[in-house]
């Protein structure tokens, strides 16, 4: 909309390039040299980060690099030493009821007063949101999340994957621009890993919402996330967008076969790839631009190899692998 | 001669004397013996240490021969012996034996102090004394000593029931040594030892109770169905 | 948003069984004091007025609904704390404990008007139980021995007081016991900040009662000077009302010393709490 307005103006196209600028450029989050002691424990060395607006935004690290607390000091959770963190270009020490306002987050597992319902859990959220949230509101989140049959039942008899929607619920209940989400898939079944990501997803491309992403299943972030930073050890070591980090012209093949001495022979020799590594007896994997993959199956099968199994692998791993040990 | 003279009028007086202190007593006995049974309205005050109670209007019932009944709204505080007890003691003659003794002006009045004195297996009572008004027949003070309750000191004041030996005001003094606070149950936890040494240093050890007795209704034909005691 | 969170942390209250096991051990051990006072009344209260009893004589009804509220209040002065602390003492540790500490801290209200919704809901529900301990006591038992004068033996001696002159001792007496009660609550709250479980500050809250109470009552010449900074010292407060005439000085004093107490308590939790890292 505020696109449409500036293009039927004078010199429309400048315009819309600024504006196009200045949307993509608008940071949500901004994160400044971080730092957080617990004792003589530094859980976060030097954190620095930006989120933009419209981003999915992942955010990366090993266990115990920093990512809940890093977190934890965006929402206010836990005062930082050192360092600032400014959300919608406010800052968080400032205008910490302004802010939250806008933030919907799930913090590890979402937990919920058991003895409560799930209807009147998200009764009790919603009336300190601070937002206008109504009857109709709750039970229509309720159904999007698929608990609108379980609305009178208390939480306490709720699966682990119920739970995490009832906290997707709260979450979105009164219409943040900004989501937070730490590790949302933990402990969901393949199904409701899924369910999470296609959230996600809607999220962002139906309602333009701003998420960040922090996770284990880095697959999970290759899919859905279009910017990315990687802490190690309490310090942020990368930033940036995933496709230029990553290399998506590039894609990691693993290929199960029954001659893998002579499949690796072959690739070398007839498809000139160098980079070619046997993993394990009849295992290869290979990084090759995606245009040759149906050349590579060929000569292959050309030189009478039994092929078991072809998989792109995911490359984060492998970038997120080599980032971590450098 | 002369001494056993002075012998027989040594003996002739005392016995003249035992004898008159029996009269004396035969005629308040008389007096009471008169009133079969009374109803009487009473305010009750009494100062005691340790124990603060709101003067209270009660009614007195009394049959003969030893039927008594408080009335009240509320509790209390009577008293334990002193009411009906004496006129008791000194209806029975031959319970005691009965001396004059010093001659005490109460109230500008000339009384006669005449000592009871139990006889062997008599009961609780150690010793009574009255000093009483002969001329009008009255006990106008007593004191009981007894082995449950130590001494009781009760003044007498009459008005318009006096030819009946009833009083309008009875003023008991009793002893308050023997009290004590059960400390298990008192629990002012908000009191310093100081203040706790203070309060008991400065215990008196007597205490009265005025019972101002009005509008006597006599022998009216108390049933003795009145007198008996209700469970709660 | 104070009065919004004050509302959600009362459906809390009002949703958690163990809300409940105060009203109802109150109701139980009040029925349990009047089946034994209907049964044997007489000798309890013999054991009062025995010393007295040599030299006089009570007449009137002893045992009566006043007598029996009283001796309900004075037996149950040491429970009632417990029940309070029971739910007090888990407003935030037990927030810390569900992990529900993370999505409150989260929202738009401040860590000051959490707390403080959380005490002020801790003081309706210490309300609640003080009304309902004042209608078991005083309704119930008049309905069972009816009214009458109030003996009462205080230290120094026996206060008989009349009838008429008991139920504004009584309605006065409650408050002051309410503000006691707010006390512990308080303390509870307080502890509950530094705590991430609910049995540390319920069983904390008792240890510093049960201590400050002996320390109270040990007729001690050296413990003089504390005993009126202790708030235990001024918990039987109610019971000066029983007395004549009224030490209103001792009772102003009681309700300063119990006020400055809460007031430091929730100073205490708001800077523990404003202060604290939610890590859990």
């Amino acid at each position: 909309m505020f696109v449409n307005v500036y293009v039927n103006q004078p010199f429309g196209t400048i315009h819309v390039l600024i504006c196009l600028i200045i949307m993509e450029k608008q940071a949500i989050i901004k994160v400044k040299h971080l730092a957080k002691k617990f004792g003589s424990f530094e859980a976060v060395k030097d954190v620095s980060f930006t989120v933009n607006k419209g981003d999915v935004f992942g955010f990366l690290g090993p266990n115990g690099a920093g990512k809940s607390t890093t977190i934890r000091c965006l929402l206010s959770l836990i005062s930082p030493d050192k360092g600032t963190v400014e959300l919608f270009g406010q800052s968080l020490a400032k205008n910490r009821a302004d802010i939250l306002k806008n933030i919907g987050s799930i913090i590890e597992k979402p937990d919920f007063y058991k003895y409560l319902s799930a209807q009147k859990n998200l009764e009790l959220f919603a009336r300190i949101s601070g937002a206008n949230v109504s009857a109709k509101d709750i039970a229509e989140m309720l159904d999007f999340v698929g608990l609108g049959n379980r609305a009178k039942h208390k939480v306490k008899g709720f699966s682990h994957g119920m739970k995490q929607r009832l906290g997707i619920a709260q979450t979105l209940l009164h219409k943040p621009e900004l989501i937070i989400l730490d590790e949302p898939t933990t402990g969901l079944d393949p199904q409701g890993i899924v369910e999470i990501r296609n959230l996600i997803l809607r999220l962002k491309n139906e309602q333009n919402k701003t998420i960040l992403l922090s996770s284990h299943q880095l697959s999970e972030i290759e899919l859905i996330a279009n910017r990315m930073v990687i802490i190690n050890q309490g310090k942020s070591v990368v930033e940036g967008d995933v496709s230029s980090l990553l290399n998506s012209e590039e894609t990691l093949v693993r290929i199960e076969l029954n001659d893998a001495v002579k499949g690796e022979r072959i690739i070398r020799e007839k498809l000139n790839v160098s980079a070619v590594t046997q993993t394990a007896a009849n295992e290869l994997e290979v990084n090759i631009t995606k245009k040759r993959v149906p050349e590579l199956c060929k000569a292959l099968i050309d030189a009478d190899l039994e092929i078991h199994a072809i998989e792109p692998k995911r490359k984060l791993e492998d970038y997120f692998m080599k980032i971590i040990q450098a | 001669m002369k001494k056993l003279f002075l012998l027989a009028f040594l003996c002739f007086s005392v016995l003249s004397y035992s004898q008159t202190a029996n009269a004396v007593i035969d005629k308040i006995n008389a007096k009471l013996l008169a009133v079969k049974d009374y109803t009487v309205n009473a305010n009750i005050n009494a100062n005691i240490p340790m124990i603060k109670i709101m003067p209270s209007n009660v009614k007195i019932y009394f049959k003969q021969k030893d039927k008594f009944k408080i009335e009240s709204k509320g509790i209390v505080i009577v008293p334990k012996q002193g009411f009906t007890e004496l006129n008791s003691f000194i209806s029975n003659k031959s319970k005691y034996t009965a001396v004059f003794g010093e001659n005490a002006v109460i109230r500008t009045i000339q009384t006669r102090l005449i000592n009871i004195i139990p006889n062997e297996g008599a009961g609780d009572i150690v010793l009574a004394k009255i000093w009483v008004d002969v001329a009008k027949s009255v006990i106008m003070k007593s004191q009981i000593t007894t082995l449950s309750n130590g001494t009781v000191n009760v003044d007498y004041t009459y008005g318009d029931q006096i030819s009946r030996g009833l009083p309008s005001v009875m003023k008991f003094e009793i002893d308050v040594k023997k009290f004590k606070i059960p400390k298990s149950v008192a629990s002012d936890i908000n009191k310093s030892s100081a203040d706790k040494k203070k309060a008991s240093a400065n215990q008196k050890t007597k205490g009265t109770i005025t019972i101002t007795l009005s509008n006597y209704k006599i022998n009216t034909g108390l049933s003795d169905a009145l007198f008996v005691k209700k469970k709660n | 948003m104070l009065l919004k969170n004050t509302y959600n942390e009362f459906i809390k209250i009002v949703a958690k069984p163990r809300s409940y096991l105060g009203f109802g051990a109150l109701t139980l051990l009040i029925a349990i004091i009047i089946f034994a006072m209907k049964a044997d009344g007489e000798t309890i209260v013999s054991f009062i007025t025995a010393s007295f009893e040599q030299t006089l004589a009570f007449n009137g009804k002893l045992v009566n609904g006043n007598l029996i509220a009283f001796i309900i209040l004075q037996m149950l002065v040491v429970h009632i704390p417990l029940l309070v602390a029971l739910v007090t003492g888990d407003l935030i540790s037990g927030e810390a404990a569900m992990g529900t500490v993370r999505m409150l801290a989260t929202k738009p209200i401040s860590r000051t008007q959490i707390v403080l919704s959380k005490f002020i809901a801790g003081a309706i529900y210490t309300l609640l139980l003080t009304i309902w301990l004042g209608f078991l006591s005083l309704f119930v038992s008049h309905l069972v021995f009816g009214a009458g004068d109030l003996i009462v033996l205080n230290s120094d001696g026996l206060v008989i007081l009349q009838e008429a002159d008991i139920l504004w001792r009584f309605g006065l007496g409650f408050c002051v016991a309410f503000l006691a009660l707010l006390t512990v609550a308080t303390l509870s709250i307080c502890l509950s900040a530094f705590a991430e479980n609910s049995v540390g500050p319920i069983v904390s809250t008792m240890a510093i009662i049960i201590l400050f109470t002996i320390i109270g009552s040990l007729d001690v010449t050296v413990f003089d000077t504390i005993k009126p900074y202790l708030f235990t010292t001024h918990m039987a407060s109610w019971r000066s009302f029983f007395e004549d005439p009224v030490p209103y000085d001792s009772i102003y004093q009681s309700i300063i010393v119990l006020l400055v107490h809460i007031a430091v308590l929730i100073g205490i939790t708001l800077y523990k709490f404003n202060k604290k890292d939610i890590t859990s």
